[in-house]
């Protein structure tokens, strides 16, 4: 079993904790055990529109890493694209020497040896291992949504097609779904857009939701896309009954396939029927 | 930033159009950074759904990132936004963190989060403007 650090963002660690028990429980069928980081903070994410500080929250999560001797798994896309340009910009070595000196006042350093890996960079390079684990059949439609800025800038990211991404779609086949195309596959799910335009973030998820509305489940890798497209499914008209759309984590659906009990994945009971139907 | 450095930041960018056409703001009928880009004086710089798109599909290699960020220090933040900087600067989290936070967790099965100490938070933003 290979152990790695955890770094479940602030959304997740405070608000999703359903989608960090199914990553822990489906990661360690495929042989990876999770820790949290301890004293983890946010990525840097929302500081970087206002001043430069959004480095050094930055390296002092890839410091924590280190000091525990781990590499680190990344839930949202955000939390993982700041890490890696954050990382990358630390491999300047004065831009280092001059972050380790803020570090150094709280007993940490970061030398630059932590590796920053997205759930669904990590799933994908365990797919025989999942299909290995599957023990019950989904008949059903996934479509699945990509986690935006895990995969771009493509120079950094690098472990799937930027523009057109196939790992998702490799991972839900793997547990033997149907992944369906829709319109809106690589579009945004309007989550951080949201936050400057309610108006605007809002259309977008109306927009995503609408195009998925051809499959039986829709599946995220991302804080983010889960809040916007699920939680905010109300805001959209779409609370409740038939008109719901099912948005499911990726370790979710996985899990499921695995025969995990739902509520060992924070999945709900009317989720858990419509998509087992009677064999739950 | 100086003019200077924006001017070279902006030194490749032959106003294509490509970064427009894949940005969902603008299909979403907003103006965002690309508007600028191609010359419009009708944009906000904070109108982003942060997919990286832009960058991704410029065939000059602009640093489209970097230039949004230099033109919203510049602009007046979103409420949204600003809210997620207080959280941050007072929290060290971009949501406020209380109590709750644990309850939920433990009601999850999950292990106690062990948050940033507060003095650690004062000690990353020292001699932030």
């Amino acid at each position: 079993m290979r152990t790695m650090g955890l770094f479940p963002g602030c959304l997740v660690l405070q608000r999703m904790p359903q989608y960090e028990k199914a990553t822990k429980r489906v990661l360690r069928e495929v042989g990876v055990h999770l820790e949290n980081i301890p004293d983890a903070a946010c990525c840097g994410a929302p500081l970087e529109s206002f001043n430069d500080k959004w480095l050094h929250f930055a390296a002092y999560n890839l410091s924590l890493a280190e000091r525990m001797g781990r590499d680190m798994v990344t839930l949202c896309g955000n939390c993982t694209n700041v890490l890696l340009r954050a990382r990358a910009a630390l491999d300047d070595t004065s831009l280092r020497s001059e972050v380790n000196e803020t570090l150094d006042k709280i007993g940490l350093h970061y030398d630059g040896r932590v590796e920053v890996r997205h759930l669904v960079q990590l799933l994908v390079e365990h797919l025989d291992e999942l299909r290995e684990k599957v023990s019950r059949e989904l008949p059903i439609k996934v479509a699945v949504t990509h986690p935006c800025q895990a995969l771009r800038p493509s120079e950094l990211a690098r472990f799937d097609d930027p523009l057109k991404p196939q790992a998702m779609r490799r991972i839900v086949e793997a547990i033997g779904a149907d992944v369906v195309d829709y319109d809106a596959e690589h579009d945004c799910c309007g989550s951080t857009l949201y936050l400057a335009d309610e108006r605007l973030g809002l259309e977008a998820g109306r927009r995503k939701l609408d195009s998925a509305g051809v499959a039986d489940v829709l599946v995220d890798a991302c804080g983010n896309c889960q809040l916007l497209l699920d939680r905010f499914q109300g805001l959209l008209g779409k609370s409740s009954g038939p008109g719901k759309l099912a948005v499911l984590t990726l370790p979710q659906l996985l899990g499921l396939a695995m025969g995990i009990d739902a509520d060992d994945l924070g999945v709900g009971p009317a989720t858990t029927r419509a998509l087992l139907g009677s064999s739950v | 930033m100086s003019g200077g450095e924006m001017e070279a930041l902006l030194e490749d960018c032959t106003q294509c159009g490509l970064c427009r056409e894949v940005c969902i703001v603008e299909r979403l009928g907003g103006h965002s950074i690309t508007s600028f880009l191609c010359g419009e004086e009708e944009y906000s710089s904070w109108l982003c759904s942060s997919c990286w798109r832009c960058q991704e599909v410029c065939p000059q290699g602009v640093d489209i990132h970097s230039i949004m960020m230099e033109k919203r220090r510049e602009e007046e933040p979103p409420a949204g936004h600003e809210l997620n900087l207080v959280n941050v600067l007072r929290f060290g989290y971009a949501l406020p963190v209380d109590d709750s936070v644990n309850e939920l967790r433990r009601f999850h099965g999950l292990d106690e989060a062990q948050l940033i100490p507060g003095e650690w938070v004062e000690i990353l933003l020292q001699g932030q403007e």
